[in-house]
């Protein structure tokens, strides 16, 4: 007995050495090096506050911007990868399968290649456009497609889609249809049984859609370089520019934990108000 | 057909188009004669393809990519399927919290993640490479390869171990005969998503990598300098390997959600 415990630990072992010495310990790191100081282009041990000063001030809006915007793309993501996994449920019948494939293949369409083919699609002169233009929807090309938040959510929602629709599904897929159909028979509308008894029973799948797809956004620095215009920067890319440009690591590593510690506070709220707003809706 | 179901069938084909339309734009301008991506795509032609592969960058590319992608593949499914057995044994509660543990990296931004390595490194003086990528990606491609295998050993039936055993087989024998033939799809399939994320990550790469060229950060050359149309190209041959992995794994391990 004692023998096989010892052994399942010594099998965990090279994983989970993995992961301390490349997860936890460096992100310990980050978290040490944000009470630190520069001086002269050197990091000095210290214990000062003054990193988190200066981010909760000259950050202060660049931090509840990310925030906002990350919280928009993660609440789209989240209803939209909810629809579609709610259609290859219940509503695509033999369809089903084939949608979730061609979902799922999108997965790994490359995250930079999608970046740039977005800024293709949306420019002043991209397919979005020109489409608009020739069906006589707009006469002007829109030139805030590109370079602007509205570049950044929808690039950031067609990227984390995919990854959001594969918890819900999951999610979805393990109700059973006998309550469904007991509604049903009962005679509850549609949005009665979604309220009642489908999404309190895939509360976590939900949730850990949003939190996936408002983590990977609010930390994104790539996204609004590329496609958000001098005007859109979030608090990814202060992070990387006081790391890469300015050789500042204790105040990148001060944004990073503050970033962390607010992203973790929405999903908490989000999750609280998810479970209040169902049992208020609920009969 | 009724208004709802229309409205569900629009719906679909909306959000279907929106998620592929991008990656099959990139494929179709890798074989267009405009530069620009915009239409008309121009009279087709492989010049894109010829130019990329005239440039020194790629083969470095390409063998930085292969290095890195098939040692994280290995690793992954060598480490990933040791925890997960690991894992079964120590019972559900235990195991649970451990499996969640292990999947954190995976939850991270990428930067985060990117940049505490990038100073770690640097403060431990540990020179940047393959060394030093291949375990960065590690981190956050074996939580793929536990979670499948986790969830298939949970599923199985001990009745088949128990017989083998009584009949007087090793413990070396039940893993070979019996429990690796029984994983093996799901391991492979599970080690390929491995190798597509990989593939496919670019933050933790560029950070961790120094000097050195992948596919993706020859691609974020390409996009920072100048709009090379030959990244369509690139963009094509990544997009064709990583799909490739993800729908041979995804067969392979009969992915139903």
């Amino acid at each position: 007995m004692r023998d096989a415990r010892l052994r399942a630990i010594a099998a965990v072992m090279p994983s989970l050495l993995v992961w301390i010495g490349f997860f936890l310990a460096p992100l310990v790191y980050l978290f040490i090096v944000s009470f630190w100081r520069v001086r002269q282009y050197r990091l000095v041990t210290d214990a000062t506050l003054d990193n988190y000063i200066a981010a909760g001030s000259e950050y202060q809006h660049a931090i509840l911007f990310t925030v906002v915007l990350a919280g928009f793309v993660g609440l789209l993501t989240t209803v939209l990868a909810f629809a579609l996994a709610y259609l290859i449920r219940f509503h695509a019948g033999r369809f089903g399968n084939a949608l979730l494939l061609t979902v799922l293949t999108t997965l790994f369409g490359g995250y930079l290649v999608k970046i740039y083919a977005w800024k293709g699609l949306l420019g002043s002169d991209g397919i979005v456009n020109r489409a608009l233009l020739e069906t006589g929807l707009i006469s002007q090309p829109i030139t805030w497609l590109l370079y602007s938040p509205i570049a950044v959510v929808i690039t950031l929602v067609s990227f984390l889609l995919p990854y959001a629709v594969l918890p819900i599904n999951a999610a979805l897929r393990g109700i059973a249809d006998a309550p469904i159909e007991a509604a049903r028979d009962l005679g509850a509308r549609p949005v009665r049984i979604l309220i009642d008894v489908i999404l309190p029973q895939c509360e976590r799948g939900v949730l850990t859609a949003f939190a996936l797809a408002f983590f990977i956004s609010a930390g994104d620095y790539v996204t609004p370089q590329l496609v958000g215009g001098p005007e859109t920067f979030m608090i990814g890319n202060f992070i990387q520019s006081q790391y890469v440009n300015r050789m500042n690591a204790p105040i990148g590593s001060a944004l990073a934990v503050v970033t962390m510690l607010a992203t973790l506070a929405a999903v908490a709220l989000v999750s609280f108000l998810y479970r209040r707003a169902l049992r208020a809706c609920s009969t | 057909m009724t208004a709802r179901s229309l409205g569900w069938s629009i719906f679909g084909t909306l959000m279907v188009a929106f998620l592929v339309a991008p990656l099959v734009l990139v494929v179709a301008f890798s074989f267009g004669e405009n530069p620009h991506a915009t239409l008309p795509f121009g009279e087709p032609t492989l010049k894109w393809y010829r130019k990329l592969f005239a440039g020194d960058e790629f083969w470095n590319a390409l063998y930085n990519s292969a290095v890195i992608t098939l040692s994280v593949g290995l690793l992954s499914a060598v480490l990933g399927t040791a925890a997960a057995f690991g894992f079964v044994a120590l019972g559900k509660r235990l195991s649970e919290a451990g499996v969640r543990l292990v999947s954190l990296p995976v939850m991270l931004p990428p930067l985060v993640l990117a940049l505490a390595l990038a100073s770690a490194f640097s403060a431990t003086r540990i020179p940047l490479g393959f060394g030093t990528v291949v375990p960065s990606h590690l981190v956050f491609t074996q939580p793929f390869v536990i979670l499948v295998i986790y969830a298939r050993l949970a599923a199985f039936d001990h009745a088949l171990f128990d017989s083998a055993r009584d009949l007087g087989a090793s413990r070396a024998q039940i893993f070979l005969t019996i429990t690796l033939p029984l994983i093996a799809p799901s391991l492979i399939g599970a080690t390929l998503l491995a190798m597509a994320v990989s593939l496919d990550d670019f933050v933790i790469t560029f950070f961790t990598i120094g000097g050195g060229m992948t596919f993706s950060t020859l691609i974020w050359g390409m996009l920072r300098t100048s709009l090379d149309p030959s990244i369509n190209a690139l963009g094509t041959l990544v997009l064709a390997a990583t799909l490739g992995l993800s729908i041979v794994a995804l067969k392979l391990t009969n992915y139903r959600g």
